[in-house]
């Protein structure tokens, strides 16, 4: 294997693919994260992209095979097209910034289609070309050595897409801006472009001169990002890509919000909601000593402060977050504050700690990540740390004068996970609706509290009684649902609701999307090979699975964003491996690849026996070792099938193309229908089905 | 049956993929049966438009035939209501979602059957020269003829009669439950009372008859007739003056300038108490040129004494993706609207703030301090300044406000 790129006629164009997955793979990662910064950042944004790339890629794969019947494939075609793709990301980055606030109204959000349609347009040339490329390097070397193993391609390609995603998880995320990312990850393809150009014997000045201005596009990419990102109202005071996504800062006058990932956070202006964010909880507490806030609010350090608490934990998951807050004057430091930098729930599942108040400032529970801090298991361990008469707090979205259905299913479920651990549970609404909860009494006069406590608000003891009056609060708790599902670790049922909030806000569904692509699923599948199939199920297989694990590890370990690098890294590279035991052994193609769909099924088994028994035991060495021989199954079963069907140009793209756009589904359906709506069990239980039927069908066809 | 063989397939796969989500991408956001696509989300005009064959079948029990509409031939009717003047056909539905054409004849669905219902404190609305500290018994029907993509109310602004919780309350028991609630008024409010015209009407008959003030907080999107026939029972309105700017109307709101404008033209023809309400949001609406603009035409068509709200915008429904409005730039637009000539500019949506108090517009002293809802100082006496005798526009009532 690790001489393919020694062989002398075929180095140019194996430096190139492996350049081009280097590409490719940071490119992904940066569109994926700029899309969630300019549209919703939920898991069904993240699903679309994936789905997208993935789709085009296999077009872009079959679109090769048939532009090299009707011209005969060069390496001087493949260094021009090499070129386009080392200054396409640029490009597609600042498209996708530019052309939002064209097609859309600035400053607003947009719905499922709209963003879809957004995706698909503003990704298809790269990822088409992406698609394109690979078989069609393969083509090129077929044309001086007609034998060439089209497994080594996919090879060369692995090679790539490992060292692009740990370039990316490790290095380039940690210190460079998007468009100085792209710059880096695409020298070396330059670099094999214009090997390849000198190599297909084109002219030396002329070749310099194109690579020099594909360059200079990357470069001037550079010059241009931070405007690309100024915010037509104010000015960008600051911007950060952190390990864990964008943060701004947008001044505007004497007000700096924060922006994170697009969305406005809060300001410095933020008066009322920090009010309600710390004396909701803290008016209930006689003397609260001890007092742990996840996330934060603008301006809570303040309203806290009236308190004179001992100690305040603040955890904020990214220190580039925390560090900006306080710089910015968005919080403020006070005595006893003492900031931690760590996944909230890893926090306090590690920590001894017992708390008169835990107060939580989270976002919306869009995505896996955030889920976390709704279920089940986190509300007890909250419990586990505080005191008897302490009070957990949070807010999430709430209305004006209307609690519209999805809302009501998504507040009823947060109600009756937490009143499992708490005997007193109460709801106060308005723009956001607080979730008090506490094993003692809870009082719904705030003003008179805080007024006893002799503690001066502007917003609360003014605007409280006309706001929250006793109907709007009594009208609230009749509303809940006492049948809303309980949201687990394994069963994100508010990710589900999640979902059908965000379709009912645009009035819209995702069923006509669903339609169409069951049913050219079914056309594709009735019409596939056996061995397309079984690629097929394996590219689902293996996505989802890397979905799960992510999930999993996620729930037992909070949100860690090296290990999830490498996890996914670990998904990369065990399909190197695999790939090149498959091209070397196995001379019965057919029971191999019926041995191997066993071990994927009994892989799979054991994940859900892992996830019915574990209690926060599994080491990430577990995770990582499973990761890798998952993923080098995957990989053995690619050249595997091209044995079995004959490796010529025809087979490569069939098995090059069933196995993206098995990956595609993998990923839509596991993380955006399978696991919100039958949970994580089920959603290993459907790969396992899928899988059997993969069996089955090698094992009886003919 | 001709088989498509691989290459047509996945040709296939990329444009019916790339198709129904282009088709409802770039034009509307409402993928609801009748909203004929194009309507709601495209970059330069939101307005919404009707709902092609998505009447119920039949009127139900809260239909009330139009007030004002027209009947065409082949049974079509057209709504007099508001500007959008729909042309419905049998079976469609207005653009306020609240009209249907049922065989010919325009209804009202969504009459006695109010989704939302509150007793709110009267500065909430806001309205800060109407009776204050009073409660007002405010209600909402479903549907509102505009699309702002800023709505604070669209659960129920964005909805169909029948398609979210309502309760059933015909106009006497609405009267009832308002003096039960020892409220002092009705305010028809939260989604847009001009889509439940009818409704609001026969309250506002009856209240008048038992003593109650009618309050109407709008976008003013209404037709002259119907606005002429409100103005009989109406005692007080805060209506929105969205932007000075049609194209802003029509980008952020779905609707246009000139209407509202006439509408403040009438609510002061017939003496109508009302106040301005204007959301400053940022990008769009925070143009001093404008606000400045925007003051001439109000003292040149109005006069100086409506009060002038200037409320801070905070991300809200679809635009959620733009900062508040900063505090300084409401202060400015109080201190450039007064020194246009208006005598009574507030700003909203900022606890505390000196810009919420009232001030003598002759004498400059402090007649009203509001701290939220409360008044720490009220130097009025009926509607006397307390310092310097000058009337001060308003509806006052002779009574003790509680300081």
């Amino acid at each position: 294997m690790f001489n393919i790129l020694k062989r002398q006629s075929s180095s140019p164009i194996l430096l190139v693919v492996v350049a081009t997955g280097i590409s490719s793979v940071v490119t992904q990662l940066l569109t994926i994260r700029e899309f969630l910064a300019q549209f919703q950042g939920n898991e069904f944004v993240i699903a679309l992209i994936l789905f997208s790339w993935l789709i085009q890629g296999g077009i872009g794969t079959y679109l090769s095979q048939l532009f090299s019947k009707i011209i005969a494939p060069t390496s001087n075609m493949l260094a021009w097209l090499s070129l386009i793709i080392a200054g396409l990301p640029t490009f597609q980055i600042i498209l996708i910034r530019e052309l939002r606030d064209v097609l859309f109204i600035h400053g607003s959000s947009v719905g499922f289609y709209q963003t879809f349609a957004f995706i698909f347009l503003t990704t298809t040339p790269y990822a088409l070309l992406i698609g394109f490329v690979l078989p069609y390097s393969l083509f090129v070397l077929r044309t001086s050595s007609p034998n060439y193993p089209g497994s080594n391609i996919y090879m060369t390609d692995n090679l790539g897409d490992i060292a692009g995603g740990a370039l990316f998880s490790f290095f380039l995320v940690y210190f460079f801006s998007p468009l100085k990312s792209l710059l880096i990850s695409n020298l070396l393809l330059l670099a094999a472009t214009y090997y390849l150009f000198k190599y297909s014997g084109i002219r030396r000045a002329f070749s310099i001169l194109c690579t020099a201005l594909i360059m200079a596009v990357l470069v001037l990419g550079i010059v241009f990002e931070e405007k690309t990102l100024s915010p037509p109202e104010g000015r960008l005071a600051y911007y950060n890509e952190s390990k864990y996504g964008r943060i701004e800062i947008h001044q505007d006058r004497e007000q700096y919000t924060l922006i994170g990932d697009g969305i406005p956070i809060f300001s410095n202006q933020n008066t009322s909601i920090a009010e309600e964010t710390i004396h909701y909880p803290l008016s209930q507490l006689s003397d609260p000593r001890h007092i742990l806030v996840i996330s934060s609010e603008g301006n809570i350090m303040e309203e806290l402060e009236k308190y004179h608490p001992e100690s305040i934990d603040y955890v904020e998951l990214d220190p580039d977050l925390s560090d900006v807050l306080f710089r910015f004057g968005l919080i403020k430091k006070i005595r006893g504050l003492n900031v931690i930098n760590q996944d909230g729930r890893a926090y306090l599942a590690n920590s001894d700690k017992i708390y008169d108040a835990i107060i939580l400032n989270l976002p919306e529970p869009e995505t896996y990540q955030i889920n976390r801090l709704y279920t089940d298991s986190f509300y007890a361990i909250v419990k586990k740390h505080l005191s008897p008469a302490g009070i957990l707090s949070f807010s999430m979205e709430g209305y004006d004068n209307y609690l519209a259905e999805p809302q009501r299913q998504k507040i009823s479920s947060v109600y009756n996970t937490l009143s499992r651990h708490f005997k007193n549970v109460l709801l106060l609404p308005g723009q956001n609706i607080y979730f008090l909860a506490s094993q003692s009494s809870l009082k719904t006069d705030i003003p008179d509290s805080l007024n006893r406590k002799g503690i001066s608000t502007s917003y609360v003891s003014s605007y409280y009684y006309g706001n929250l009056t006793d109907d709007r609060i009594n009208q609230l708790k009749e509303l809940i649902d006492k049948f809303a599902p309980i949201n687990t670790d394994i069963y994100p049922q508010l990710m589900r609701i999640m979902f059908m909030q965000w379709f009912a806000k645009f009035s819209t569904s995702p069923f006509l999307f669903i339609i169409i692509l069951t049913a050219l699923s079914l056309i594709y599948l009735v019409r596939i090979t056996k061995e397309e199939f079984v690629l097929f199920s394996t590219g689902c297989m293996a996505m989802g699975t890397e979905i799960l694990i992510i999930f999993a590890f996620q729930i037992f370990y909070g949100y860690i964003y090296l290990k999830i690098g490498l996890i996914i890294t670990i998904f990369l590279a065990g399909l190197l491996p695999g790939a090149w035991i498959g091209s070397r052994y196995g001379s019965n193609k057919k029971t191999s690849l019926v041995i191997t769909d066993a071990i994927l099924i009994l892989l799979t088994g054991i994940l859900i026996m892992a996830f019915k028994q574990a209690d926060y035991e599994i080491p990430l060495s577990a995770f990582l070792l499973y990761g890798f021989i998952v993923s080098m199954t995957c990989g053995y079963q690619f050249p595997t099938a091209l044995k079995l069907i004959g490796d010529s140009n025809p087979a490569v793209t069939k098995l090059f193309s069933a196995d993206l756009i098995g990956a595609a589904a993998g990923t839509l359906l596991i993380s955006v229908a399978v696991i919100p709506y039958f949970g994580i069990i089920w959603a290993a239980a459907g790969l396992i089905g899928l899988k059997i039927i993969s069996l089955v069908i090698m094992a009886t066809k003919s | 049956m001709k088989i498509i063989n691989r290459r047509q397939f996945l040709y296939c796969t990329a444009l019916i993929l790339s198709t129904p989500a282009s088709s409802r991408a770039f034009g509307s956001s409402d993928g609801k049966k009748g909203d004929i696509p194009g309507s709601d989300d495209n970059a330069g005009d939101i307005r919404g438009k009707i709902f092609k064959g998505d009447a119920p079948d039949k009127p139900w029990k809260w239909s009330h035939e139009g007030f004002l509409y027209t009947k065409l031939s082949d049974r079509k009717v057209v709504c007099g209501i508001c500007p959008h003047r729909c042309v419905l056909s049998p079976g469609d539905r207005s653009v306020c979602r609240s009209k249907i054409n049922y065989n010919g004849i325009l209804y009202s669905i969504s009459y006695g059957n109010p989704c939302s219902i509150n007793v709110d404190p009267i500065e909430k609305k806001p309205l800060f020269h109407f009776k204050p500290q009073t409660k007002s018994f405010s209600l909402a029907a479903a549907g509102c003829n505009f699309r702002c993509l800023n709505c604070q109310n669209w659960e129920i602004s964005q909805a169909k009669p029948g398609e979210i919780r309502q309760s059933e309350l015909f106009p006497e028991d609405v009267i009832k439950a308002a003096l039960k609630s020892g409220s002092e008024s009705i305010s028809c409010t939260y989604s847009e009372p001009i889509s439940y015209f009818e409704y609001m009407i026969d309250i506002a008959r009856l209240a008048k008859e038992k003593g109650l003030s009618n309050l109407w907080i709008s976008n003013g999107y209404i037709n002259k007739e119907p606005l002429i026939e409100l103005c009989r029972y109406m005692d007080g309105a805060n209506v929105n003056l969205k932007a000075f700017s049609d194209s802003i109307y029509r980008k952020l709101n779905g609707g246009r300038l000139e209407p509202v404008l006439n509408t403040f033209k009438m609510l002061n023809d017939k003496g109508v108490h009302f106040e301005m309400t204007n959301l400053v949001v940022p990008g769009y609406v925070d143009d001093p040129e404008m606000v400045k603009r925007m003051c001439g035409w109000i003292l040149a068509n109005l006069g100086p004494d409506h009060p002038l709200h200037f409320l801070r915008f905070f991300p809200q429904y679809k635009l959620d993706r733009l900062p508040p409005t900063p505090v300084s730039t409401l202060e400015n637009f109080r201190s450039l609207a007064i020194k246009e000539g208006i005598r009574y500019a507030y700003v909203g949506n900022v606890p505390n703030h000196e810009g919420m108090n009232t001030y003598c517009h002759n004498c400059k002293k402090l007649l009203i301090e509001r701290k939220g809802y409360l008044m720490p100082a009220y130097n009025l006496s009926g509607n006397k300044c307390n310092f310097c005798n000058t009337v001060i526009p308003g509806v006052w009532e002779n009574r003790k406000i509680k300081t």
